[in-house]
């Protein structure tokens, strides 16, 4: 990742990063209507820290294995914002030749390995990628992300055991918004998630303050320091709060699902709200890099019939 | 890199243990991954031997965890190895349809090309001996229907060794191999391999006049059993087209074999309905109806579960009478065609080296 001389400290160079990303995902929310971006949007609004600590401490060689929720970690391992804007206009210069929409952002180049839109399916992948690592002697190390729902699916399980059986160098980093889709964590657990991973002989720590990037980078520093000295997984829990609605851009209490009060006692806490004298110094930065970013997915063609075949095999 | 050697007599056992030897001396990225790929049986002899040769790490059993296993064997070969992953029963491949469907099929065109997951998928399919209704499957046609997945059935170790070690080394996808248990102990008279061209393709096993009959896997070798028997006891004369690769097959060959002949018999290892028999009727039905004399024929296995019982087995697969009898009838137009049939019930028996349990 890039990281900004002009940062007086790491604190703001973090606050630059979450903030960028919320303010893409707002442009998007204002584009939406217009139905140029004909893609369902999985907003991480509210979740950027979680991206934004973690991904400072990976190196570009290091792999990250995402879901469809997944704009606010493209955009923190260095994705090219004008190839994401672009993929999300679904045109041919997007990140994804406009194959891939919001939910299958990559960028191979930084070590995103790919997003997939079935729930928990690219966990396993984290955990090949990692034994490949290990095989390979390569030095890197791979990371799953996944939302608390994920791990009701049993691949979790077989990932959990298999990384823990074979000591790969993988993390398994939970972003715990308390919900999947409309469905409440307490209405689908039995298990505690930490305790649940420890099961499996991994250690696994926690981030309650999910909205704070610098505690997310701090926690994450320590996971990341175990995983390359010890080469066996770990599991963190970024505990965290999705402000938008599952999918789409609207939100939870229209339709009387979450109570205003829940959120705002996490918006209460939240840089990105709090600090708006650092809001105003970088906003007129990013929103020229967001606006050349939405004025190169405009310019740009759509993929041709030559496309439509192409990369099958 | 060596290739496989060729040699005059094979068993289908033999074969695939050559190619996977192979791979992984050619190969240090190449890995076998599976439930009891390192055991004492290894997979009916196919990777016996492979753990002392290279090592629990190359050759590496698992949890039984099916879509665990894919999906890990994916990131591996996103991140540089050449997984060959097994299931000593096609039917557990189901487990793993989620990983295979939607995501290997997909990796490479879902992100606009920026990926690329070749890997190698063994699947065995089971029969007779009472394999019952879940160790019996050939699930061929649930693949081959998806696009971005290789589907290769192959008859006979000359298709192993052409196949397995081209797929390892040069195709850049995902590729599930369906192989047959009862042919594991047989010995085939081997010909020249067939090199220079991709063998994902179908190939003519058989020049012949009267018929035109393509076939998967086990029934390849059953047609030329028929075909041999009509030689002898009729004039008629069939052509053998072995589908192999049932998800790409070569359709120009059928289709100029059946211009030749007029007359088509497809045989499958499955059921009939949206399989490989239907599908060959498509692409007739499709592209050159006129070039069929008489109705199309299909053979596969009865519409049901498949039963224990050997009585009900027997009746549930068709056997070489029932393919030579429909042969007969279709050259020549009627039922009661009057050539002497043979009169072997049932296909486990005359493969008697399999005696079971598995
Ligand atoms: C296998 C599968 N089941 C169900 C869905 C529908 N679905 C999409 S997202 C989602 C919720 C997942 O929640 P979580 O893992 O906590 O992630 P979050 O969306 O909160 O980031 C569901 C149920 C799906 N996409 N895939």
């Amino acid at each position: 990742m890039k990281t900004y001389a002009r940062f007086p400290d790491l604190f703001e160079e973090l606050f630059y990063q979450a903030l960028r990303i919320r303010l893409f995902e707002e442009r998007i929310i204002a584009l939406y209507p217009s139905d140029k971006i004909q893609s369902p949007v999985h907003l991480s609004i509210g979740q950027e820290a979680a991206a934004v600590g973690a991904c400072r401490q990976l190196e570009p060689a290091d792999l990250l294995f995402c879901s469809y929720r997944s704009h606010a970690y493209y955009l923190a391992k260095g994705g090219p914002m004008p190839a994401m804007m672009a993929e999300l206009y679904g045109k041919v210069t997007g990140c994804g030749q406009g194959k891939a929409g919001s939910m299958h952002l990559a960028a191979p180049e930084v070590g995103l390995m790919g997003c997939s839109a079935v729930v928990a399916s690219t966990i396993p992948h984290a955990v090949g990628a990692a034994l490949a690592a290990k095989l390979q002697k390569q030095s890197r190390i791979i990371v799953a992300v996944f939302g608390d729902g994920a791990t009701d699916e049993g691949v979790y399980h077989e990932s959990l055991n298999f990384a823990a059986l074979h000591k790969l160098p993988v993390i398994f980093l939970c972003e715990n918004n308390g919900w999947a889709a409309y469905s409440p964590v307490a209405a689908r657990h039995a298990y505690q998630l930490r305790k649940q991973a420890q099961v499996y002989g991994i250690p696994a720590s926690a981030v309650e303050e999910g909205f704070c990037p610098l505690k997310v980078y701090k926690a994450f520093g320590r996971v990341v320091d175990q995983v390359r000295k010890t080469s066996s997984p770990c599991f963190i829990e970024v505990k965290t709060s999705r402000y938008r609605e599952h999918v789409g851009i609207g939100d939870d209490f229209s339709s009387g699902i979450r109570q205003r009060a829940e959120l705002e006692a996490w918006q209460a806490k939240d840089p990105l709200i709090q600090r708006q004298d650092l809001v105003a110094k970088y906003t007129p930065d990013i929103a020229a890099e967001i606006d050349a970013a939405v004025r190169y997915a405009e310019e740009s063609p759509w993929p041709g019939p030559e496309e439509l075949l192409k990369d099958v095999i | 890199m060596t290739s496989p050697t060729n040699s005059d007599v094979l068993t289908y056992r033999e074969a695939v243990h050559q190619t996977m030897r192979a791979a992984l001396r050619d190969n240090p990225r190449t890995i076998i991954i599976g439930q009891g790929v390192d055991d004492h049986k290894g997979i009916f002899g196919s990777t016996a031997g492979l753990l002392k040769e290279f090592g629990g790490e190359r050759v590496m059993d698992t949890p039984l965890a099916e879509e665990g296993v894919t999906g890990i064997a994916l990131g591996a070969a996103l991140n540089g190895l050449y997984p060959i992953q097994t299931h000593i029963r096609a039917d557990f491949i189901l487990l793993a349809m989620n990983q295979l469907i939607n995501l290997a099929a997909k990796y490479k065109y879902m992100f606009g090309g920026r990926f690329q997951v070749p890997m190698l998928i063994r699947v065995v399919i089971g029969r007779s001996w009472g394999q019952g209704a879940q160790h019996s499957q050939s699930f061929q046609s649930l693949f081959a229907h998806v696009p971005g997945l290789v589907v290769i059935m192959p008859s006979s170790p000359q298709t192993i060794l052409e196949s397995y070690p081209y797929v390892i080394r040069q195709h850049p996808g995902p590729v599930i191999a369906f192989e047959h248990r009862l042919m594991y102990d047989l010995k085939f008279h081997m010909s020249e391999l067939r090199v220079g061209h991709s063998p994902l393709t179908s190939f003519r096993i058989r020049a012949g006049k009267h018929v035109t009959i393509v076939a998967t896997s086990i029934m390849v070798m059953e047609a030329v059993r028929a075909a041999e028997h009509l030689a002898r006891h009729s004039d008629i004369d069939c052509e053998i087209i072995d589908l192999h690769c049932v998800s790409h097959p070569d359709q120009e060959l059928i289709l100029a074999s059946l211009a030749k002949t007029g007359k088509l018999l497809v045989a499958d290892t499955s059921w009939k309905a949206y399989g490989v028999c239907a599908e060959v009727c498509r692409l007739v039905a499709e592209r050159a109806p006129g070039l069929l004399q008489a109705p199309v024929v299909t053979l596969g296995m009865q519409p049901a579960p498949c039963p224990t019982a050997k009585s009900l087995e027997d009746l549930f697969y068709p056997n070489l009478r029932d393919l030579t009898d429909a042969l007969a009838a279709l050259v020549k137009g009627r039922r009661d065609h009057g050539i002497r049939l043979p009169d072997e019930k049932s296909m486990a028996d005359v493969y008697k080296k399999f005696k079971g349990p598995f």
